[in-house]
């Protein structure tokens, strides 16, 4: 089945089978790891920023990052090398396996109230002393997300955020540099864990599955 | 009684595009410049952001960021043969109010105008002959010229971060730009935006024609910039809500975004918003502005003096401040003498609807203000009108702007305008249609023009303006000849049904044709023909400057505001350069 898979890749425009994707999450591929190994088999993930919750995110964001990392516009030790090593038709699978999941939100401990605060003013109305506009404007109400290609931030775990924010600043990660790099360059820290605090605890009902 | 505050050095009246370049510029200089805005203080954050700025009924049919009508507005009828009535409702144009202005509103669509502009009547005289305009046709030469202005269009564009190619620098033609444009000294300070797919279904259309198309330049920009005043604005989303909305993204030129910052850090200017000005106070002579009288958001009166009187209320506005101060010969249409509110003229629009096939998406939503692709074929005189029988032009393109529930559901004709029938239609056509715009010249006549309303009143009890307007039958044969000319690309375009729908007389208010209001206090070298100077002085009353679309002499194809901006810093250069230096008339007969 799996090398079925790749031998249809090229060219073949085949709808996204999220079943074969379930299966690559679980059991990884001949030359990949399980996704779920750190991802867990939902897409929900760990706290620890690592890894970066994949619940619910929309197949085409999913994918594209995918491709980023197999290109190396997005660069990662880890992520880029299993990238590389799926189809085309195994990442489309595997993004509408994840877009169509669920998976539970771990219990964890709340920073102060301020901050949260603070997080919710920038997700909502920006800063107009650095001429920043709202995450909402772009990540959706309260981070739900847009759909195709904008992801959720709602629920996403706040070390991952603020490792994110952290990588666009630094210039690491290099996939948005007219939008996300200039975001992320007005941000100090105070601000990125105001905002991740804040999205974090966000529990919200729209659904992005495509 | 009002209350007289200190004087200071400089007063705008109105802190829209103009006000806020004057503003930052004259405070720079170490003048106290105060800026008297009638309506309320407005910045990106928190007041522009989304989703509160995408509502539809908010702002494009309840017109939430715009003049509120309620108190101050215009009267309007054709002809003087007519009662004018107030417009109760802003439908035909939309003023705009508040820090920023129109500017906050606009679409972004940034356009120069033709060298040929600024001495119309003297290029139509030579080319055709002195007898190839309709006698009403009251078109002048507007006293400076656009190589005078090239420097301030420049300054201009790399202070928005205009998006676009050019096509002419310095005499050579550049690929990908408009090969017809007056020559510009450099490429604009960002690239052009993406062609969208109705810009690409228009371009292989009109080249299949022969014209050239080019990417409309846009002050929605390409890609994050930082202009010469340290301001930076970001990259478009193409989010489809530009006109009669704020840009949430910091992605549209506005005061906003590229100036009015700048001019709010120094403490040589002071902002006072919700100050409604009555007049501009003269002094015995009547030849000298001594300052302005305003209410403030509380209702009491203030006589505020100052030394430089500038108005930037928008070009409405700054003519019936003109008319109520008293400033300049108020315009009498039967006599044809006088100068403050004669050479009103407008834009002469129309459009094409392209309806396709469902296997052609369009995805309409997806748009910017001004991400649209024209040609420049019939912009003007660019083509020959000896055998035509009118003159001037319009420039044609795929420009839409937004895709819009409310507002955008194109039906062809013979669509019912209500009912399940209209709704299947809608439905059918919703993703599947190209409108193209042909965006015409306007021409001044000796009987549309602006006075004051001898009946109606505004909440202050001073009278409103009137506008008595047409469209010169010049226009309509212009609009017929050039919908005509698209119509064809249309076909070119692969429509299965192609339809023109030609600018028709009478002129309406009731239907929305651009806010391109022009003239009314016209810049000239003949006072006997024009309100202002080269310099947009008034003639009159030296200490008063009047900047804006007021000043023009007709209105050309273009969008007004790239031409407003040059304005702006040509008369800023001589406030700045001379009459700083050697207060008094910088113009001598």
């Amino acid at each position: 089945m799996l090398a079925a898979g790749s031998a249809m890749a090229q060219g073949a425009a085949r709808p996204a089978d999220p079943k074969r994707g379930a299966v690559i999450a679980a059991q990884g591929t001949a030359t990949v790891p399980a996704c779920a190994q750190c991802h867990a088999f939902s897409g929900a993930s760990d706290s620890s920023g690592a890894f970066p919750r994949l619940t619910g995110q929309p197949a085409p964001y999913l994918a594209e990052q995918m491709r980023d990392f197999a290109s190396s516009k997005r660069d990662s030790a880890v992520m880029s090398p299993i990238a590389k090593g799926l189809s085309a038709s195994d990442l489309e699978d595997v993004s509408a396996y994840f877009a169509a999941a669920s998976g539970p939100f771990p219990l964890l401990a709340g920073p102060d109230a301020a901050i949260i605060k603070k997080g919710e003013t920038l997700a909502r109305e920006g800063d107009p002393a650095k001429g920043l506009q709202g995450c909402n404007n772009c990540h959706g109400p309260d981070g739900a997300g847009f759909p195709p290609r904008i992801p959720y931030l709602a629920g996403q775990y706040a070390e991952y955020i603020k490792l994110s924010l952290t990588m666009w600043k630094s210039g690491y990660r290099k996939n948005s540099p007219n939008v996300m790099k200039p975001v992320a360059d007005r941000l100090d820290d105070q601000d990125i864990a105001a905002v991740a605090a804040f999205y974090q605890q966000i529990r919200n009902s729209t659904d992005t599955a495509q | 009684m009002a209350e007289r505050l200190k004087p200071v050095d400089v007063v705008t009246v109105g802190v829209g595009l103009t006000g806020a370049i004057m503003a930052k510029e004259l405070a720079a200089l170490g003048l106290k410049v105060v800026g008297l805005e009638r309506g309320p203080r407005r910045d990106t954050s928190p007041d522009f952001q989304s989703p509160t700025i995408h509502d539809e009924l908010r702002f494009s049919v309840r017109k939430a960021l715009m003049q509120d009508n309620v108190k101050e507005t215009l009267t309007f009828r054709n002809s003087a043969d007519q009662t004018a009535l107030p417009l109760r409702r802003w439908q035909g144009f939309l003023p705009g109010t508040g820090t920023g202005g129109a500017a906050v509103h606009w679409n972004g669509q940034t356009y120069r105008f033709q060298p040929v502009d600024f001495v119309y009547k003297t290029h139509i005289e030579k080319r055709y002959g002195k007898n190839f305009v309709d006698p009403d046709i009251t078109i002048q030469d507007w006293g400076v010229t656009y190589d005078e202005l090239e420097p301030h269009y420049d300054r201009f564009e790399y202070l928005c971060g205009t998006s676009g190619k050019a096509g002419n620098i310095n005499g050579k033609i550049q690929p990908g730009g408009n090969p017809l444009e007056g020559r510009r000294s450099r490429e604009y300070p960002t690239p052009p935006m993406k062609e969208t797919q109705y810009g690409a279904l228009f371009r292989k259309g009109a080249e299949k024609l022969g014209y050239k198309a080019y990417p409309q330049p846009a002050s929605t920009l390409s890609q994050p910039y930082t202009n010469p005043e340290g301001l930076t604005l970001q990259q478009c989303v193409f989010c489809g809500f530009c006109e009669r909305f704020a840009c949430e993204h910091y992605a549209k030129a506005s005061p906003q975004t590229v100036i009015l910052p700048v001019a709010l850090k120094n403490p040589n200017y002071e902002l006072r918003s919700n100050c409604q000005v009555l007049r501009v106070n003269l002094d015995s002579t009547g030849k000298k502005a001594t300052g302005v009288t305003y209410v403030d958001g509380a209702g009491r009166e203030f006589e505020q003096p100052a030394e430089l009187v500038l108005i930037t209320a928008f070009a409405l506005n700054n003519v019936r401040l003109m008319l109520l101060s008293g400033i300049g010969k108020r315009y009498d249409p039967r006599s044809g003498t006088g100068t403050v509110g004669r050479n009103y003229a407008y834009q002469t629009v129309s459009s094409v609807s392209v309806f396709y096939d469902e296997d052609t998406r369009i995805n309409p939503f997806m748009a910017s203000g001004s991400s649209g692709t024209v040609i420049d074929e019939f912009s003007g005189d660019n083509f020959d009108h000896t055998s035509l029988g009118f003159i001037g032009g319009a420039y044609v393109g795929a420009i839409m702007t937004n895709g819009r529930p409310i507002e955008f559901h194109p039906t062809p004709p013979g669509t019912p305008t209500w009912g399940p029938e209209w709704k299947k239609a809608v439905a059918r056509h919703y993703n599947h249609t190209v409108v193209l715009t042909v965006h015409g010249m306007s021409h001044p006549t000796r009987t549309n023009y602006l006075d004051l309303d001898p009946t109606y009143k505004d909440a202050w009890g001073l009278p409103l303006m009137r506008l008595t307007f047409d469209f010169p039958e010049n226009d309509l044969r212009m609009s017929k000849y050039v919908t005509d000319k698209t119509v064809e690309i249309g076909q070119a375009m692969g429509g299965k049904t192609v339809v023109g729908a030609p600018r028709k007389g009478p002129y309406t208010s009731t239907i929305y044709q651009t806010t391109h209001n022009t003239g009314g206090a016209v810049m000239g070298n003949d006072p006997t023909t024009s309100a202002l100077n080269k310099y947009l002085q008034s003639w009159d009353v030296p200490n008063v400057f009047v900047i804006g679309a007021s000043a023009f002499q007709h209105n050309g194809t273009y969008n007004p505001t790239d031409t407003v901006g040059a304005l702006t810093y040509w008369a800023v250069d001589a406030i700045k350069n001379q009459y700083l230096k050697s207060p008094g008339p910088l113009v001598r007969m």
